[in-house]
């Protein structure tokens, strides 16, 4: 199995404060990872280093006069460092980030939110994908016309998964996805992640703080403590680590 | 008999809101996608009148062509501007305020410079733009010409081409997501530069769109260039910033209520009216009529 995405002494600095400290990964084409780890750990920003949304966020701060923000390391997809490339060139090379707390666009009807994903596809990729989405969640089928901001947490987050299928990822970063939702709608997204992963063939990276909903799907984890990786393992033997059962599976 | 001057009264006051309308959907469009609020706009819609101008009758180019070839030129300047200026400033409201108006004053007066290499500055009222078509419409209860008939068109063109482009075009769709949530849809790919630059090339067209429509009724001037972007400014605050709805609502109000002013009570009120109208919505309705109010608050 080839890696898709090999992390490399990844290092980033909010002024003199780490968040991300000494970190390596690697991906393998068609895995779905997990990352966990506690509140401010490190996930999202690790999130926001490989999908590049970082270099916004720096050039923002930078504009403002803000905080200082360092990176460096390296991240290397499909054989190409793409560190310091634009978040909108690293999408269309394929690394898609379904973001924390979902981020939909409020305004705009469920259908108009998959219709701006599907902004890099072309048209018959659009429409296949879109039918796709419909299969996987026909919840969305029945709330087509809503705004995104009426929907429902679980509803949300279906669409935002739906949304960032139709952005054709090869590398799914998902943040968060079962933040706050209901268990039997953790059950039900996490099947439906699998489900991404072995019909569409695409690599998935999830980052929770929980670890026991996802765990049943996820073939290689890492464990995230004030920005350093602390554990990782294939899902099972992560499991059976007893310190990491203390701190992240509530045992 | 005075029902026919309630017919005139009702029709010019629909041509006079679209005015507005076209004279504040540049920049409503341009604040709505990119948050950006251009106080070059008047400069702009102003440019345009003097560049069609000069290329009819310094060059001698056919009018349909002049205007053509300065819509491209508005529309690449506004890119230009946002490219090479506010693009250093984005999101810091004020500077973008401060450098887009510095912009504009630079532009305007630059316009009234003499004797720099033998020009002579646009000054005086010589300066004038034909209508798209000759011709008056008379009924018996009203008389028209039927440039200002156009005018009605042209906004109704713009707005159903806005429409669908926003509800159906890929670049369309991008930049309304953009305008939504600009991180969410850098995450998609959308690259939020290129949108600004796109938004800033079709507000500046649509400014100089604005500007050959408006310009045939009175004569091209630069102080046109103050008066449509406090006009423009006006229309959006009462309609609510970025909203469509809003702003046509609001042109047409603001339209009708300055026509039957005029007609009725002088024309000398028509600004108090506009802008005391502006204090009176943000006393009752601080987000304009159709603004957005924040019930549509991302849920946890």
């Amino acid at each position: 199995m080839s890696a898709i995405l090999q992390v490399r002494n990844l290092m980033l600095f909010y002024e003199n404060a780490v968040a991300v400290n000494n970190v390596s990964m690697t991906v393998d084409r068609g895995q779905i990872v997990g990352v966990f780890g506690s509140n401010s750990a490190g996930k999202s920003s690790l999130m926001f280093c490989i999908s590049g949304i970082i270099l916004d966020v720096r050039r923002k701060e930078a504009m403002r006069g803000g905080e200082r923000i360092t990176l460096t390391g390296k991240i290397r997809f499909k054989d190409e460092d793409v560190l310091m490339v634009e978040p909108s060139e690293r999408a269309r090379k394929g690394i898609i980030l379904c973001p924390e707390r979902r981020l939909i666009f409020p305004e705009s009807s469920t259908l108009e939110n998959l219709k701006m994903g599907a902004y890099l596809a072309n048209r018959a990729q659009a429409k296949k994908t879109l039918e796709y989405v419909l299969v996987l969640f026909p919840e969305l089928k029945r709330i087509k016309r809503r705004a995104g901001g009426f929907l429902s947490g679980g509803e949300q987050q279906m669409l935002a998964i739906g949304r960032a299928l139709m952005a054709q990822p090869e590398l799914l970063l998902l943040d968060e996805p079962l933040l706050g939702l209901a268990p039997m709608i953790e059950k039900r997204l996490a099947h439906a992640i699998k489900e991404i992963n072995e019909e569409k063939r695409i690599t998935v990276a999830v980052a929770e703080q929980y670890a026991r909903p996802v765990l049943p799907i996820i073939e290689y984890g890492y464990v995230l403590e004030n920005g350093g990786l602390v554990a990782e393992g294939i899902g099972r033997e992560l499991f059976e680590n007893p310190d990491v059962k203390e701190a992240y599976f509530g045992l | 008999m005075d029902l026919f001057v309630y017919a005139d009264v009702l029709l010019y006051g629909v041509v006079n809101g679209m005015t507005f309308f076209l004279m504040a959907v540049g920049f409503s469009f341009v604040y709505g996608i990119s948050r950006l609020p251009n106080f070059a706009h008047g400069a702009l819609y102003v440019v345009t009148g003097f560049i069609t101008w000069s290329f009819m009758n310094n060059m001698g180019l056919p009018f349909w062509l002049s205007i053509a070839i300065s819509l491209i030129i508005v529309s690449l300047a506004g890119m230009a501007i946002y490219q090479f200026v506010m693009i250093r400033v984005r999101g810091m409201p004020i500077s973008e305020i401060i450098v887009s108006f510095a912009i504009a004053l630079a532009i305007l007066e630059g316009l009234r410079l003499q004797g720099i290499g033998g020009f002579k500055g646009f000054i005086g009222p010589g300066y004038v733009l034909p209508p798209f078509v000759d011709g008056v419409v008379s009924t018996p209860w009203v008389m028209i010409d039927i440039h200002r008939l156009l005018i009605i068109a042209v906004g109704l063109l713009i707005l159903g081409f806005m429409w669908l482009f926003t509800r159906y075009h890929r670049i369309g769709l991008a930049l309304k997501a953009m305008a939504q949530h600009e991180r969410a849809a850098l995450m998609l790919g959308i690259n939020s530069d290129r949108m600004a630059n796109f938004a800033l090339a079709i507000g500046s067209g649509l400014a100089g769109i604005a500007a050959v429509a408006i310009m045939p009724l009175g004569n091209v001037n630069v102080e046109s260039g103050y008066s449509v972007l406090t006009h423009a400014i006006a229309v959006c605050v009462i309609g609510g910033l970025g909203s469509w709805g809003g702003t046509l609502l609001a042109a047409l109000t603001i339209g009708l209520a300055t026509t039957v002013m005029s007609a009725f009570g002088g024309t000398m009120w028509n600004n108090v009216l506009v802008f005391g109208l502006i204090i009176f919505i943000l006393i009752v309705r601080p987000s304009g009529l159709l603004g957005k109010q924040k019930e549509l608050e991302e849920r946890v």
